[in-house]
């Protein structure tokens, strides 16, 4: 019952009622991946959709994705008692030369709300720098963000790297996304995939770790 | 009969036909050269007058007189001075913190070059209304704004009759993010929407004594286009809300800004707005808008034909050469025939300025500079088939 309650305050953005409420349920020992899947994720998933069809924006994605970062840092410790592993490790960042970080950081929100964990290398990361905390976090995917079209070049060099598996990493995948970026580019480079949006990517990356 | 390059920019914004379509080139903080592109341009042309820096924080170029004469270029720029009284500061030289406390930062390795703010004075805590009045804000009317403007437009008047093109950077939105941090003001327009209007209204004030600080200094009529703007889209859709955001808290203080330039000047105003404009272009219009700037056609539903059909009898165009592929990645025919397309669609009947998508990124080879403004300048309205 609360867990639908938990839903609603996701897409009303109200961060507080989340945190409230998840530690209600929690306290009522209701099981934590329900609370996960059925009030965070399944809410956020609605949120994204939204985005993608443009009847919502960046303040209401931001706001129901910092929602669910509330919860989840309740969560976490007891989804690592209870064993669940994330959906999938994301090495994330914005390419060499480029200090936009606006996209990324929804990225990397939206990512976490769907179950992700997402290791943040910030920006103007170096592409060696991608492969190093691939291998050492084991990582399932890199993502890869650049705002400039002069990242697009920096955006190859990363894909390359890691997909040579400079860290013994040769299962990595690699996404890319940007504002010049299109799908065209990212299959140019030999990126495994590419998201046009935030929410896009998050389905992206997904299917990355299923197949 | 033969055109003046004022004429031809004020034929177009009027949506009247010139001999040709007009030329932009650094009339605007965006719509110019970035220091990277520039040098290549320059060396292309075999111009050796040393580079004159427009910003350094966007990393952009004044265009050399030599490069506007060659590509007979319509527009001349105008900017307010510098702010007297060493209220900004270089911290070291990628670190520099502005007249409203905003800290801005480039990294060495950047070929861009330009600076991204990083920290501003409200981006801790809660936005309170006691905070933004206890705040010590820079004064629009200082005297070092108006430093250096008379003396600019006396020199474009003296060298031809050029449309004189006034640039007043910033707004509430931008400098807005920069001095609350980007994600805790759009967070505040729902959450704390009070204190963030009292920022923006601080913000606005600042820009409208500005306006009227320079435009005074420049004399009113001698300014045929004010260009401002901030970015109300994405690449793919709307920043915010266009009704609930944007027509509620945001067009009423933008109106304020256009009235501000419209009840002392006759000037044009051309609104820059990145990204997809598209579901603001009604707004921009219904505000006195003259003329939209940059027209990023790959950007949302912001191809040139859905422009020109939708808004081209009420609103011009400015830029729309294709910054994101064609430019950079495009040969010199690519660009040249791009340039003619956009030119036919955005330019009939008037109603369009040539320009890029922005400023001509770092790497943009010279030789598409050359392309894209020399089929402007080839370009005649009576040659083009009806």
């Amino acid at each position: 019952m609360a867990t639908e309650e938990i839903y609603q305050a996701v897409l009303a953005y109200d961060e507080d009622l989340v945190v409230e409420l998840v530690t209600e349920e929690i306290n009522a020992g209701v099981d934590v991946g329900t609370i996960l899947n059925d009030g965070m994720i399944a809410a956020l998933d609605v949120i994204g959709r939204e985005f993608s069809e443009g009847t919502i924006f960046v303040p209401e994605m931001l706001m129901a994705a910092e929602a669910v970062q509330a919860g989840l840092a309740i969560l976490r410790p007891r989804l690592v008692d209870t064993g669940a592993k994330p959906v999938g490790t994301v090495v994330l960042g914005t390419v060499r030369g480029d200090l936009h970080d606006i996209g990324k950081n929804l990225v990397g929100m939206m990512l976490e709300g769907a179950g992700f964990r997402v290791v943040d290398l910030g920006i103007d990361v170096n592409p060696e720098d991608f492969v190093g905390a691939a291998a050492e976090h084991d990582a399932d995917i890199v993502a890869l963000s650049g705002l400039l079209t002069t990242s697009m070049p920096e955006m190859e060099k990363a894909v390359a790297a890691v997909a040579a598996g400079g860290g013994g990493s040769s299962k990595v995948r690699t996404m890319v996304g940007g504002p010049p970026i299109n799908e065209e580019f990212a299959e140019k480079i030999g990126a495994d995939g590419y998201g046009v949006d935030a929410p896009t990517a998050v389905e992206r990356a997904r299917e990355l770790v299923r197949t | 009969m033969s055109w003046t390059h004022r004429e031809r920019i004020l034929a177009a914004v009027n949506h009247e036909v010139p001999d040709r379509v007009p030329i932009d080139f650094g009339g605007a903080e965006f719509t110019s050269i970035t220091l990277p592109a520039y040098e290549n341009l320059k060396k292309l042309l075999g111009v050796t007058e040393e580079t004159r820096v427009m910003s350094i924080i966007h990393s952009v170029a004044h265009p050399a007189e030599e490069i506007l004469q060659r590509f007979d270029v319509d527009t001349r720029n105008v900017m307010p001075g510098r702010y007297s009284g060493d209220r900004d500061r270089w911290v070291d030289e990628n670190t520099y913190v502005d007249i409203f406390d905003v800290l801005w930062k480039r990294t060495e390795k950047d070929v861009d070059q330009h600076f991204l703010h990083k920290d501003g004075p409200f981006y801790d805590g809660k936005l309170t209304i006691d905070a933004i009045e206890a705040y010590d804000w820079p004064d629009g009317k200082n005297a070092g704004l108006a430093e250096g403007v008379p003396e600019r437009v006396e020199e474009i008047r003296r060298n031809g009759d050029h449309a004189i093109c006034l640039y007043l950077p910033g707004g509430f939105i931008h400098r807005g993010y920069a001095m609350r941090g980007f994600e805790a003001y759009l967070k505040d327009l729902y959450k704390n929407p009070e204190a963030l209007c009292r920022l923006m209204d601080k913000l606005c004030d600042f820009w409208v004594d500005t306006a009227e600080t320079v435009i005074d200094a420049a004399g009113p009529g001698n300014i045929d286009i004010v260009y401002f703007g901030e970015d109300l889209g994405t690449q793919d859709g709307c920043m915010f809300d266009p009704e609930g955001i944007y027509a509620r808290h945001m067009k009423p203080r933008h109106r304020r800004m256009v009235e501000a330039v419209k009840s002392r000047t006759k000037a044009k105003v051309c609104f820059h707005c990145c990204g997809s404009a598209y579901q603001f272009i009604d707004h921009l219009i219904d505000i006195g808008v003259d003329v939209l700037n940059p027209v990023q056609v790959t950007a949302a539903k912001m191809e040139p034909e859905r422009l020109k059909a939708e808004f081209g009898d009420r609103i011009a165009f400015w830029g729309g050469i294709n910054t994101q592929r064609i430019l950079p990645f495009g040969t010199p025919e690519e660009v040249s025939a791009e340039t003619r397309r956009v030119i036919g669609i955005l330019g009939e009947g008037g109603g369009y300025i040539l320009n890029s998508v922005h400023n001509i990124q770092p790497e943009v080879p010279p030789e598409n500079v050359v392309a894209m403004f020399e089929a402007g300048l080839n370009h005649r309205y009576a040659e083009q088939p009806l």
